[in-house]
């Protein structure tokens, strides 16, 4: 035991200290938040204006549609409002010009140019079915990727028409703005552990949190075994200490580093949160409070995750003899990952069904299906405590062979083994 | 009580036998040396000794006791390839290898320190072991193997890849440790150097052992019909029906003599007969070194072997790469 804290402190001051670490530590939140804030920042001005053209035998056709965007851009922007302040700060009133056009054969060319040359974003072409009866209505944006204009306009448009209707059977304007009020629905407060779409989230960042530090830092462990490979220390060290305390002590001082590292980003969000600039970019996931076993199970199985994924990243470490071999190889820490996280989706409604119940036992599974039924299902006591000690057995157990493998396999250099080779090595001296 | 036992041991990686048959005592404060060739068996024989790899069959005991794992606590190991963590400070490199022996940190610093004194490298402390040449990084292994203060000092190739003068710090600094009262095995293929060194030894090839004795007794068996001789003037005296070989070297030659029975009168007669055709600075009669003992004895194991010529002819050109033998 005193030799994997060794091992582990060795591992664990020779990463801290190195400028690699200071360069993941600062760079990967100032590009996360780079990304984020620089998204908010175009899409809030990209929207900012809209030009668009109605081309229609009815002149008063574009002065209603401008009315009618005008006011759902309102009533939206009023609403954004109670929920978070964040959307109705950063993107600025959009401002809305119709222009209404005569159709023509010229008006066709005319407006094609302006399309081209950027002074509109779009234009309606409104006909009549040719029996009379209902308006056609065509949309052709400037650029593709207008969906959310042809979705307002459909619903202005909607509106209009409704409106129109209502009036020519003898409905007074204010009625029908009265009757076309749109419904809003305010969200009810409900008890803190049945909030599926929080407890949602959360295994959503776990997913992510975890998927960093196994990728960064299971990799590092795998990375760290083919080092003292190639150093060929790994003589020095078999001679000295069981190779369990080494393949433990590699695990947990990579590992401690991971957590450092998350440690400090998480730091740096609580300091950074105090500031406006986290609403700005946090928008309304910050309005999530977690309870306190909530954090505490979070910790739990993010710790048996790292471990039970850096001890399979050890072993792939010990079969492997270079980084490219290993990077063929790190499939089996992914998919097991992705699958879970996969599975979500179908459990999220049934959290507590048998099939749930039996995948959350699963090691591979636990950190992430345990955590999220402990979120949102009712899982028995048992099954909890089953869930760890089920989890913290094949870590050792994994360990161990790893360790084995580790043994035999160095001293084997040169091809990388098969199944049945392995298998030997472990039965093996 | 022998401090190294190997009783009947053998090894078998996939289809080659590594080790066959071995036995091997290593007494208490005497240095031993273990001999061989190039892939004969040295390093595994040593690994199954400090339980990196376990036998197949038969048993190792240490301090005459059935191998484990606490008995390391006991043991200095030098690997035959060198691993020092590259990106390490020497000196936290040093007490970290101590600590893992049990030292505590303090400990460790203070013998680190010593020896680094003790082997001229106190400069090197402070550098990273990456910024070190080859041989300083051999110095500090080889301190990382001593610092634990070990009864038994096992060491697989201590002084290849180091300059003449290391060599001998390393040497001096192993047989002060004999005298300390140590216990101390090292490998080789460098026959020499256990010729000077070593109290008893093992002569391995192919896995098995080919001779094993003191060096004293391993000696006493062999006649004295090694002639050296160094002269200026005509060699026509190397063409005598006594000798049987001869290696020339600038005005130099190593003799073979034909006879064992009477060794003495030929030589004899060679220098009178050397005498008439030149001069001669020096003339010595000596017992077959170890490598001719060692050539001889693989040679009559397996004779006409496709692969021992070869061995034997690199082990030649390893020590002599001037020297060739001639047939008379």
């Amino acid at each position: 035991m005193r030799n994997v804290w060794i091992i582990a402190h060795r591992e664990y001051m020779e990463r801290i200290r190195t400028r690699g670490f200071l360069i993941t530590t600062v760079m990967i939140p100032l590009v996360i938040a780079g990304f984020a804030f620089g998204s908010t920042f175009l899409a809030a001005r990209a929207n900012s204006n809209l030009h668009i053209a109605v081309v229609s035998t009815d002149p008063q056709l574009a002065g209603e549609l401008r009315a009618e965007l005008e006011r759902q851009q309102a009533q939206s922007s009023g609403s954004v409002e109670n929920a978070s302040a964040a959307a109705a700060m950063t993107s600025k009133p959009m401002k809305i010009a119709v222009e209404g056009v005569v159709p023509s054969l010229n008006a066709k060319r005319s407006l094609e140019r302006d399309l081209d040359s950027g002074r509109l974003d779009g234009y309606l072409w409104v006909s009549r079915m040719p029996d009379g009866g209902a308006r056609r209505y065509s949309f052709t944006p400037r650029r593709s990727n207008m969906r959310s204009v042809k979705t307002m306009l459909a619903s202005a448009l909607e509106t209009i028409s409704l409106r129109g209707q209502l009036e020519q059977r003898g409905v007074t304007p204010s009625e029908a703005n009265q009757l076309l009020e749109p419904v809003t629905i305010d969200e009810a407060a409900r008890p803190q552990h049945e909030d599926a779409e929080a407890a949602e989230l959360c295994v959503s960042i776990l997913f992510f949190v975890m998927y960093l530090v196994i990728m960064l830092y299971g990799m590092n462990v795998a990375r760290s075994i083919i080092e003292e490979k190639t150093s060929r220390i790994f003589e020095v060290m078999l001679a000295t200490i069981r190779p369990e305390a080494l393949m433990a002590g590699k695990i947990i001082g990579v590992g401690a580093v991971g957590l450092t590292q998350v440690g400090i980003w998480l730091g740096m969000l609580l300091v950074v949160g105090a500031s406006s600039m986290a609403i700005h970019l946090g928008g309304d996931t910050l309005h999530i409070a977690l309870t306190g076993p909530q954090v505490l199970f979070f910790f739990v199985y993010f710790i048996l995750g790292y471990l039970l994924y850096s001890a399979i990243a050890a072993a792939l470490g010990a079969i492997t003899n270079s980084e490219q071999e290993l990077q063929q190889m790190n499939m089996f820490l992914v998919l097991p990952l992705l699958s879970c996280f996969a599975l979500l989706g179908t459990l999220m409604a049934t959290p507590d069904n048998t099939l749930a119940r039996v995948l959350a036992l699963v090691p591979l599974f636990t950190p992430l299906l345990m955590y999220f039924r402990v979120s949102v299902g009712h899982p028995a006591a048992w099954e909890v405590v089953l869930s760890i000690v089920l989890t913290s057995a094949t870590i050792c157990g994994i360990v161990w062979v790893t360790s084995r493998i580790y043994r035999i396999g160095v001293l084997m250099y040169g091809k990388r083994p098969n199944f049945a080779e392995i298998r030997r090595w472990i039965r093996y001296s | 009580m022998p401090v190294v036992e190997l009783n009947h041991v053998r090894k078998v990686y996939d289809t080659k036998v590594a080790v066959d048959d071995l036995s091997i005592v290593i007494e208490p404060g005497t240095m031993f040396g273990l001999l061989g060739p190039n892939g004969s068996g040295k390093t595994s024989s040593i690994r199954m000794m400090i339980g990196i790899t376990v036998p197949d069959s038969g048993t190792v005991s240490l301090f005459g006791k059935p191998f484990s794992r606490k008995m390391l606590a006991n043991v200095g190991y030098l690997p035959e390839e060198r691993g020092l963590y590259k990106k390490m400070n020497v000196l936290e490199q040093l007490v970290f290898l101590g600590r893992l022996h049990y030292l505590s940190a303090s400990l460790a610093t203070s013998r680190a320190r010593a020896w680094a004194r003790r082997l001229q490298i106190t400069e090197a402390l402070g550098k990273k072991t990456e910024d070190l040449s080859k041989g300083m990084q051999q110095k500090i292994q080889f301190i990382a193997a001593l610092l634990h203060d070990p009864e038994l000092i096992i060491m697989d190739e201590p002084f290849s890849g180091l300059d003449p003068v290391n060599a001998a710090l390393l040497m001096d600094t192993l047989a002060e440790l004999r005298e300390e009262g140590k216990t101390i095995l090292f490998s080789t293929h460098r026959m020499d150097q256990v010729e000077k060194m070593c109290d008893n030894i093992a002569l391995i090839h192919g896995g098995k052992l080919v001779l094993s004795g003191s060096m004293a007794e391993i000696k006493s068996k062999y006649p004295r019909n090694r002639v050296h001789i160094a002269f200026e003037g005509d060699d026509g005296f190397l063409r005598d029906r006594r000798v049987e070989k001869v290696r020339r070297f600038a005005g130099q030659a190593e003799i073979v003599l034909r006879s064992s029975e009477t060794p003495d009168e030929d030589a004899q007669a060679l220098l009178i007969e050397a005498l008439a055709r030149g001069r001669v600075t020096r003339f010595e009669v000596t017992q077959p070194t170890l490598e001719d003992i060692f050539i001889e004895k693989v040679r009559e194991t397996l004779p006409g072997a496709p692969g021992l010529a070869l061995e034997a002819a690199e082990v030649e050109a390893r020590v002599e790469p001037e020297g060739s033998y001639l047939n008379a």
